[in-house]
């Protein structure tokens, strides 16, 4: 039996070693097959988007028709995309700031692919780096990268190719001219979706962020809430509660104890949840689901994926991904390069999604007028730096907001 | 109160019934390591299984129908499907054991290692990314029961059981209550549980009787890896909004703790699961734990940081463990490969 046993195995370790001496022959003559393929011509195939829109319609995405990953003929991707924590399908950041990528690569023939960091959430900056070097070995003419956290490997990498453009997304400058530092005035956005909720007439909030209090455009967000809220309670003459936690959302990953708080959150009276980072949500949205809550939704129009999905709070990232990178194209790039944009309502990059909210009392005339001051600056929403975060909230005296704030 | 107790049950219940499936393995001999591996296997059959039928129009309809009946047909379908792959998944850790004697802590830890990189490729190829979900909606409109599900107005009271037991639950609560209570007893009332158990005791003495000791411990393994795949599932229902991650937060080690904590017996598994849920509840949600009703937080109000809160499930099972594991007793023969000719 033994020896059988023993027999087949070497039998086994034989055939296996064959096959690895077989195997890259087969691949030398797979490649002139597949690049005699005219996948080269898919993306000019692909509908082109009107560049114009900034805030695309939702429901109707036209980026989730253009594929993930394709194939070019000379095997060289124009547009790299590197991505934040979280997976690249978030349907939220990361899908959001792909999306941009896609739909320019797709409007303009051009080949684009997306680097994934390895270790995947424990992504160190050495993984980060080593994805950008790999997107600029692989033709990158430009690199867009998402996420504040990309900072310490871009200055590497940036340095190392001067050449290429970088657009840095949530970033700031970092001074380097190759370097677009590309951020939002995330504040408007939540102010607009908390004052919203609040003359819906909600007067339970909850805001539960990701990064564990220490991510600039979560703060934001967070901020701009509690600013929006206030200002509309006041006008109504009522107080709203509101919970403030930035507890189980460090890495932005859905898990059950976010979602057991939820459901306390939710089975105590709180209304409606602001549910600000990637994955997170999904706990946030069974919590609310199994109690008949409310949530608003960040960064893209979520309303699809959820029914309790009320409104959400949106930046324009596919929209200034597209216009960054064609300024890469059209040779204005010096424009942006070395400079930190700040995007707001002025360029129409924050903004509810009028089109699918469920929002009954709160009409789109008063939305529109509202985001209209903002774009004029006759409505200034306060902006804050991620350090100061719970002790600006926690100084701030808030006339109509009862601030419950969950350490 | 209502609100503690469910979401205690909702920690508990997978616990227990993984535990459970810790008992079977081991006491047949078998040391099943594999828990962790098997949940997160099972956790991606049932979820996959729930994504592919809500595609299929009767399914679909039942849905726009709120015909409840089918939807909680289709969730005890996925968690069949979970106990059926689970066991096919455990067989593996049979059959390195039991028929080629491999030392099963390294079989268990290779299943562990390799689930969750299965899984995780498997979702890679199906949904070209790291999470598999539904394929729409959310876990709780599909599957859970609640006031509206049986037409009654959300805002009648049904009393403190009506509002505990039978508005906002899972039927898969019931079903692993019910399954932990009757293999219970088949693991100590009946001819086949005798013989399971005298397998991890003494198995030498157990052939001399004429049972056949491969089978009995193939059976224990097997029934584990069913239980164990099943309880991933209810996991991901229950906790993780019918998601698969390649992850159940290391439940499965923790119901190995549980099954140890509770000295392989099924009521002091049943106790320490609920104690230790209910302490992961009160760590997770403290801030909106309202225990008699009269609207009043006490647990946040309390001067206590919130740190202290969150240490509590491990301080319990510290604590606990320090008083009873002088008690504790393996199964006498676990671990050890049975072959016929030693004595």
């Amino acid at each position: 039996m033994k020896k059988l046993f023993a027999m087949l195995l070497a039998v086994a370790m034989v055939f296996s070693l064959a096959a690895c001496g077989g195997n890259p022959s087969g691949e030398n003559s797979q490649p002139p097959v597949n690049g005699g393929n005219e996948e080269s011509a898919e993306p000019s195939q692909a509908p082109s988007e009107a560049p114009s829109e900034a805030l695309p319609a939702p429901g109707s995405n036209p980026a989730d028709d253009i594929p993930d990953t394709m194939t070019s003929a000379d095997s060289k991707y124009q547009v790299a995309f590197i991505t934040d924590v979280g997976q690249l399908k978030d349907k939220s950041f990361n899908q959001g700031t792909f999306d941009g990528v896609k739909l320019y690569a797709a409007a303009n023939g051009k080949s684009y692919k997306y680097y994934q960091p390895a270790n995947g959430d424990a992504a160190t900056d050495d993984d980060r780096y080593d994805a950008m070097k790999a997107a600029v070995e692989g033709g990158a003419e430009v690199v867009v990268c998402a996420g504040f956290m990309q900072e310490a490997a871009l200055k590497k990498a940036a340095a190392e190719f001067p050449d290429v453009p970088f657009v840095f997304i949530d970033g700031y400058p970092i001074g380097l001219d190759n370097v677009a530092g590309i951020s939002f005035q995330e504040e408007q956005s939540g102010y607009l979706a908390g004052y919203a909720v609040v003359k819906e007439g909600y007067e339970k909030l909850g805001f539960t962020g990701g990064g564990g209090g220490q991510n600039p455009a979560c703060c934001r967000f967070g901020y701009g809430f509690v600013q929006g809220a206030n200002d509309a309670a006041k006008e109504l003459g009522k107080t709203v509660d509101m919970n403030y936690s930035w507890q189980y959302g460090a890495n932005f990953q859905a898990s059950p104890e976010l979602q057991t708080m939820m459901n306390g959150w939710y089975s105590n009276g709180t209304e409606i949840v602001f549910a600000c980072g990637g994955s997170m949500f999904n706990s946030v949205v069974a919590a609310a689901a199994a109690n008949d809550g409310l949530v608003v939704g960040v960064d893209v129009d979520q309303s699809a994926q959820s029914d309790t999905v009320v409104t959400s709070a949106m930046k324009g990232l596919a929209a200034s991904v597209q216009w960054a990178v064609a300024k890469v194209y059209d040779g204005t790039f010096s424009e942006i390069g070395g400079k930190g944009t700040s995007l707001g309502a002025k360029d129409d990059a924050v903004g509810l999604p009028t089109a699918t909210w469920s929002l009954e009392n709160y009409t789109i005339e008063e939305y529109e007028a509202q985001l209209a001051d903002m774009a004029s600056d006759k409505l200034v929403v306060d902006s804050m730096v991620a350090e100061e975060d719970f002790a600006k909230l926690a100084a701030t005296e808030w006339s109509n907001v009862a601030l419950n704030i969950i350490e | 109160m209502t609100f503690l107790i469910q979401q205690t049950l909702i920690y508990a219940i997978p616990l227990m019934i993984v535990a459970l499936a810790g008992v079977f393995a081991e006491r047949s001999g078998i040391i099943n390591l594999a828990l962790e591996g098997i949940m997160i296997f099972g956790a991606f059959v049932g979820v996959l299984f729930v994504n592919i039928l809500q595609g299929v129009p009767f399914f679909h309809d039942a849905f726009a129908s709120k015909s409840w009946l089918t939807l909680q047909g289709l969730e005890l379908l996925a968690m069949l499907a979970a106990a059926v792959l689970g066991a096919v998944f455990s067989l593996l850790l049979s059959f390195a054991s039991v028929n080629l004697r491999a030392d099963q802590t390294i079989g268990g830890t290779a299943l562990n290692l390799m689930a969750p990189a299965l899984v995780l490729f498997l979702i890679r190829i199906i949904a070209n990314q790291n999470t598999l979900g539904m394929a729409e909606g959310d876990a709780a409109s599909w599957f859970m029961i609640k006031k509206s599900t049986f037409g009654i107005d959300r805002k009648t009271d049904l009393g403190f059981l009506g509002e505990t037991f039978v508005n906002k639950v899972y039927l898969a609560t019931y079903v692993c209550i019910l399954l932990f209570v009757v293999l219970s007893i088949l693991l100590y009332k009946t001819k086949f549980g005798l013989r399971l158990r005298s397998c991890g005791e003494n198995p030498q003495a157990a052939d001399s009787l004429g049972i056949n000791v491969y089978k009995m411990r193939y059976a224990g393994t097997t029934i584990s890896g069913a239980l164990a795949g099943m309880g991933g599932f209810v996991y991901a229902l229950t906790t993780a909004n019918c998601a698969s991650t390649g992850d159940v937060a290391g439940f499965g080690f923790l119901a190995l703790a549980v099954m140890i904590f509770g000295n392989w017996k099924p009521l002091n598994i049943a106790g320490s699961a609920l104690l230790f849920g209910l302490f992961k509840c009160i760590a997770a949600s403290y801030d909106s734990i309202d225990i008699n009703g009269d609207g009043i937080c006490m647990l946040a109000k309390a001067p206590i940081s919130s740190h202290v809160y969150r240490m509590l499930p491990y301080l319990i099972t510290l604590v606990v463990l320090a008083f009873t594991s002088k008690k504790s007793r393996a199964p006498k023969a676990e671990g050890i490969p049975y072959d016929k000719g030693q004595r």
